[in-house]
């Protein structure tokens, strides 16, 4: 039986025209900008181990990669993530490079099963950038300023947020749990959930703490600096503290900068990525239903691959960027469209290219019109 | 300051969770004309101006949120179970209280090992119940009248929603296990908890102090 040629695998698109036109001139821009702060550009494979993914995704988030075998065998997947195949570049490599590395890269990444319902999309193009071996402090106000920057050129600034936790905060608080791996992610999923009150029950059942309600208030605590002292009366384990004195500093930085208005702290935002040691965050931008870019700092990455240093790193969703943008009809659009071209006319195959290849040579947009060339 | 702007979408589930949850929201201090309410209109602003209620079906509530086209709904945690949609549920109502059964004519069936027909309107909740324990089944999906199915050898046995368990006592039909309990939650869209987060905390406070307040009885 043959399947009808017309129809597009679900998930799947076309670009074309201005929408095209803007994603190209976002992509241009960001990494223009990513340039400005000397990242170099590396392109990684499509295909790679489906292994690599499932170590460095975690199981969970590999799986919803399109998979096939290799001719010997060997599981194969479609590039669903592109840290971990930096991680490893950087691993291997570029082991001996000086560090720190920066590198930053343009590239679909494709999942058969998209994260949420709304998200319909198989195939999406994520342009991130990865700072590898470089001092943690410096390097996690590095990316922020960095992101800062693109979205103040896209015209994106008013009306963001960008949230920020570490991932200690709740590691710290498994830890002193003891939960199994099992529990541990039916918490991380309670928590990323802010099912507060499946939570507290799920806590009692688990664990003999005294004040299973004062922990199950993790899922609600989020707002600027302040809730920083909130946090640290429910949460008293050494871990968890550590990383709330570090996202502390991290906020008196962003003070200091003047851009505590695009950020805010959420200490319920546990990223499913497994991948994520320190500092996570998620950048939203008015007028979408879900996050427009993430990321953070994944130090065991690079030593699950051979050479342990600290990392970290964000993408954007071009996909989304060019939707938002595409809804804005500001002058200041990244993409303007182009010059009318020059209409190049003639009956003369020879005489017509010859005048097209002139006004080609004086760096003119030209269009051939071969409806007076003799048939 | 951006709190009178703001104006939040809340996608209410029609149906056996309406009243109670237009209820719960009206202690939560939202108002409305109740002329507003009685028109078949799927859409009704609230007093204040701050919130636009939508009524559309149970299964659809988590659609509106997740899309973002709602910010915030109110549906069972039967239909969140069912669709595993990527949502915020930061409060569990107390209204809409039931649970998800297995439910057959007799326990008898259980002995056997053969393949187990299971007539369902929920049938990835089936398919886990059954999965985690290695039963082989059959779902057969129906949209309605699932109790109908045991009764006239369409199925074994029915996975479904059970409030009071009358309608299954009619037709002949008995608890073999719960599966889970279910109430209506409050769900809210990931990117609206973060770029609407001073309304929707408000919100949340206030809606669950209302829950609070239904529970003791006030």
């Amino acid at each position: 039986m043959s399947e009808p040629l017309s129809q597009i695998p679900a998930g799947m698109r076309y670009y074309c025209g201005q929408e095209a036109r803007l994603r190209r001139a976002i992509e241009t821009a960001v990494m223009s900008i990513f340039d400005g702060w000397s990242y170099e550009e590396i392109t990684t494979p499509t295909i790679d181990y489906y292994s690599l993914f499932e170590h460095g995704m975690g199981p969970a988030q590999a799986h919803r990669a399109f998979r096939f075998s290799d001719g010997d065998g060997r599981l194969l997947a479609v590039r669903p993530d592109v840290t971990s195949l930096v991680a490893r570049a950087a691993a291997t490599l570029f082991a001996q490079r000086e560090r720190p590395l920066r590198l930053c890269y343009v590239a679909p990444v494709f999942r058969q099963q998209p994260e949420s319902h709304a998200d319909w999309r198989r195939e999406s193009s994520q342009i991130g950038c990865e700072l590898i071996g470089a001092n943690s402090g410096v390097a996690d106000i590095e990316l922020l300023a960095i992101v800062c920057e693109v979205l103040q050129h896209l015209g994106l600034d008013r009306g963001c947020s960008i949230t920020l936790t570490d991932i200690d905060v709740f590691n710290g608080i498994a830890e002193e749990l003891k939960l199994d791996p099992d529990s541990r992610d039916e918490m991380r999923r309670l928590v990323d959930t802010r099912n507060s009150s499946d939570l507290e029950q799920f806590l009692a059942q688990c664990s003999d703490t005294k004040d299973s309600h004062a922990l199950s208030r993790l899922t609600q605590i989020s707002g600027k600096h302040e809730i920083l002292n909130d946090a640290r009366e429910s949460i008293t384990n050494a871990r968890s503290r550590a990383a709330l004195d570090r996202i502390a500093r991290l906020w008196s930085v962003i003070e200091s900068l003047h851009l505590s208005d695009h950020f805010a702290i959420d200490l319920g935002d546990v990223s499913r990525l497994d991948y994520y040691t320190g500092l996570t965050f998620k950048i939203y931008v008015d007028g979408t239903g879900s996050r427009i870019g993430s990321g953070g700092r994944y130090d065991s990455l690079t030593a699950s691959f051979g050479k342990a240093e600290p990392a970290v790193g964000f993408v954007l969703e071009l996909d989304a960027l060019t939707d938002i943008l595409l809804g804005r009809t500001e002058s200041n659009s990244p993409a303007k469209s182009s010059t009318e071209p020059v209409l190049i006319t003639g009956t003369d195959l020879s005489a017509l290219f010859r005048a097209a290849m002139d006004k080609r040579a004086l760096g003119e947009r030209i269009v051939i019109d071969s409806s007076e060339v003799a048939p | 300051m951006t709190k009178l702007t703001t104006k939040l979408t809340l996608a209410i589930s029609k149906g056996r969770l309406q009243t109670d949850a237009l209820d719960l929201l009206q202690r939560a201090g939202l108002s409305w004309s109740s002329d507003s309410l009685c028109t078949r209109r799927l859409a009704v602003e609230d007093e204040s101006g701050c919130y636009r209620l939508i009524f559309v079906k149970p299964a659809d509530v988590p659609v509106y949120v997740e899309h973002g086209v709602a910010d915030c709904g109110i549906v069972g945690r039967d239909v969140l179970l069912e669709w595993e949609p990527d949502l915020l549920q930061p409060l569990a109502l107390n209204i809409g209280v039931c649970r998800i059964v297995v439910a057959a004519r007799s326990k008898a069936l259980w002995n056997q090992f053969g393949m187990l027909r299971v007539a369902t309107k929920y049938p990835r909740i089936a398919a886990k119940h059954f999965g985690a324990r290695g039963v082989p089944v059959d779902l057969i999906e129906l949209s309605g009248s699932v109790e109908l199915a045991p009764v006239l050898g369409l199925a074994d046995c029915i996975v479904d929603l059970v409030e009071t368990g009358r309608t299954l006592q009619e037709n002949g039909l008995s608890i073999v296990e719960v599966i889970t309990q279910s109430s209506a939650r409050l769900v809210v869209n990931r990117a609206s908890y973060q770029l609407k987060a001073e309304a929707i905390g408000q919100l949340i406070r206030s809606v669950g102090d209302a829950t609070q307040r239904r529970a003791n009885g006030d």
